[in-house]
């Protein structure tokens, strides 16, 4: 399968390879493009509560990224082992890769012990369908050896290295996420209260991401699963939700985590309280039942992550959208521009 | 010094000589669990048992047809050496003749043997084995089938002594809460093994996955209070697997 989309949008984007701050401006100094039905409008992320409605629910992950990319050593030489997944204290889904901009799988055989962090590891199974990724016993504190030698995960397009605080939001309470659950970043304190002046307020999920591995060839999108990855609703979240589209407010998400974690509590009725994992696909043609509208950044031509957007309206509008970002200059990645969608 | 080592669980696997079973063994060898694997099959069983030893497992294969009683109490016997059963997976199931021959013609002999194997065997194992459970506040897993809700022509037989097994699980949950153990009930989806093979004979089946599609599931379940877990049942290839929050 090809991706249209895909094709469509790489050319002549720009990108994000520094934070917002080591370009000048403030963190919610980021430009924010609204998209509405054909309509795609310039915006400043700070105008966000003038786009909402009293009424309207904000819906952010509370998960805080982690220092995942650790030095490991072993038969095959030196390497780093991204962690991806916490299963268990012991037990992760992890990318074994020679660096931060080359690609692994590392040859590690099944069973084969090595150091990680000053940690003993050993890869104990494939990870079904995705070479790159294993299951990886770890004895010892993780967190301990992340704290002291891991650091965030980052890949080769960006111009320096930065410290875990850049990616976090102010969202960020819950340790776990391989990758910073980005589209959060742009929020302050001043606008969160903003928001709140508005009648609009801002309720959280917990989705620990997995890792990107972003230089997968997306002329392949096949082969970028959406795997499982851990989620929990909260009661509160879920009363929240459910009394929000009763009384016709609209539910926002903020990041496409936040759309699988409350996609993924929809009981056919309502949205439940619940935790487990997730590994929903959204696209087009498998309905969004819960969530209105989706404010995201611009993200790599991967193929889950256009499916699930094209699903709020789409895939023309979509490709529409992203088109206007390309010729107005909009910047990509994690520490890019952000992107209201908005139902017409 | 290392604090002394701590006991290493103890899981019996039945059916665990290919398939399904062969990749939960092999997934809980790697994980740190002492093993005993049962399946009709001795060569395969000893093939497998072998390779799992050969990475440094601890693993005992018992060969046996678990609808025997003398191979249950064989089982018990090789269990009380450990003491204590941490996970009981109860994977060993019976088709019924291949092609699936629709239930008013179903020869009642080999319906007889399918609820043998696939209702009264994980039952008796759960009773000769309850009291290494309760010691261990173990887990017993059994492996159910979308055909236990599906009303498939041709999976009526099957379907029905896995309909039967859920509820046998679910009536377990409730009645060995108290003793602290934990029943789960597991319909892994269609795969690629040589039971849905016999299921369609002469069908290319290379469409469904290889059973380690599931790995994931069993990674998660595994590490789940089992108290949360006990009374429900879950699809491992499903959207989600969820606890309430």
């Amino acid at each position: 399968m090809t991706d249209p989309l895909a094709d469509r949008v790489r050319p002549g984007r720009r990108e994000a390879d520094r934070t917002p701050e080591d370009r000048g401006i403030g963190r919610d100094g980021v430009r924010l493009l609204v998209s509405r039905g054909p309509e795609h409008e310039d915006r400043r992320f700070t105008d966000l509560p003038e786009l909402l409605r009293p009424g309207d629910l904000v819906v952010v992950n509370e998960s805080a990224t982690l220092p995942a990319s650790l030095p490991a050593s072993g038969g095959p030489g030196r390497f780093l082992l991204n962690l991806s997944t916490r299963y268990a204290s012991d037990l992760w889904v992890a990318e074994s890769r020679w660096a931060y901009d080359r690609p692994g799988p590392v040859p590690l055989e099944l069973g084969e012990a090595f150091d990680v962090a000053g940690v003993r590891a050993f890869r104990i199974a494939p990870f079904p369908g995705t070479p790159r990724l294993s299951f990886y016993r770890i004895e010892g504190d993780v967190g301990r050896a992340m704290v002291e030698r891991g650091r965030p995960i980052r890949y080769g397009y960006l111009a320096r290295e930065y410290p875990l605080e850049a990616y976090q939001t102010i969202f960020s309470r819950v340790p776990g996420s391989a990758e910073m659950p980005s589209a959060a970043r742009p929020f302050t304190s001043a606008l969160v209260d903003r928001l709140a002046t508005a009648g609009v307020p801002v309720a959280p999920i917990v989705l620990h991401t997995g890792v990107s591995s972003l230089e997968l060839d997306p002329a392949h999108p096949e082969e970028i699963p959406v795997y499982p990855e851990p989620f929990e609703v909260p009661r509160a979240t879920a009363e929240l939700v459910n009394r929000t589209r009763a009384t016709r407010g609209r539910v926002i998400a903020v990041g496409t985590t936040v759309v699988r974690a409350l996609e993924s509590a929809w009981d056919g009725c309502a949205v439940s309280a619940i935790r487990g994992f997730t590994r929903l696909y959204l696209k087009p043609g498998r309905p969004v039942r819960v969530v209105d509208g989706l404010l995201t950044g611009f993200h790599e031509a991967r193929s889950s992550h256009l499916e699930l957007l094209a699903s709020f309206g789409g895939a023309e509008r979509l490709a529409g959208a992203y088109r206007v970002a390309v010729e107005r200059g909009y910047l990509w990645h994690e520490f890019g521009d952000s992107h209201l969608l908005l139902p017409n | 010094m290392s604090a002394p080592a701590p006991r290493r669980p103890l899981a019996l696997v039945t059916g665990g000589s290919r398939g399904l079973g062969e990749v939960l063994a092999r997934f809980l060898a790697a994980e740190g669990f002492d093993l005993l694997v049962t399946a009709r099959g001795e060569a395969a069983l000893s093939r497998g048992a072998a390779e799992l030893r050969a990475r440094g497992a601890n693993v005992e294969e018992v060969p046996g047809d678990v609808a025997d009683p003398v191979h249950r109490h064989e089982l018990r016997r090789r269990v009380d050496r450990h003491g204590r059963l941490d996970l009981l997976v109860n994977n060993a199931s019976e088709l019924g003749p291949s092609p699936l021959p629709p239930l008013a013609e179903h020869p009642l002999p080999s319906l007889e043997r399918v609820f043998q194997v696939n209702v009264l065997a994980p039952l008796a194992l759960v009773q000769e084995l309850l009291p290494p459970l309760a010691a261990a506040r173990g887990t017993v897993v059994n492996i159910s089938s979308d055909a236990a809700l599906g009303g498939y022509p041709g999976w009526g037989g099957y379907g029905a002594s896995k309909a039967a097994l859920d509820l046998v699980s679910l009536t377990l949950a409730h009645e060995l809460e108290d003793q602290g153990v934990a029943v789960v009930s597991v319909d892994p989806g269609d795969l690629r093994t040589t039971m849905h093979q016999a299921a369609y004979p002469g069908t290319d089946i290379s469409d469904r996955p290889t059973p380690d599609v599931t790995l994931p599931f069993w990674a998660w379940l595994l590490h789940q209070d089992p108290r949360q877990l006990s009374g429900h049942r879950f699809r491992a290839q499903a959207e989600r697997w969820e606890v309430p929050a």
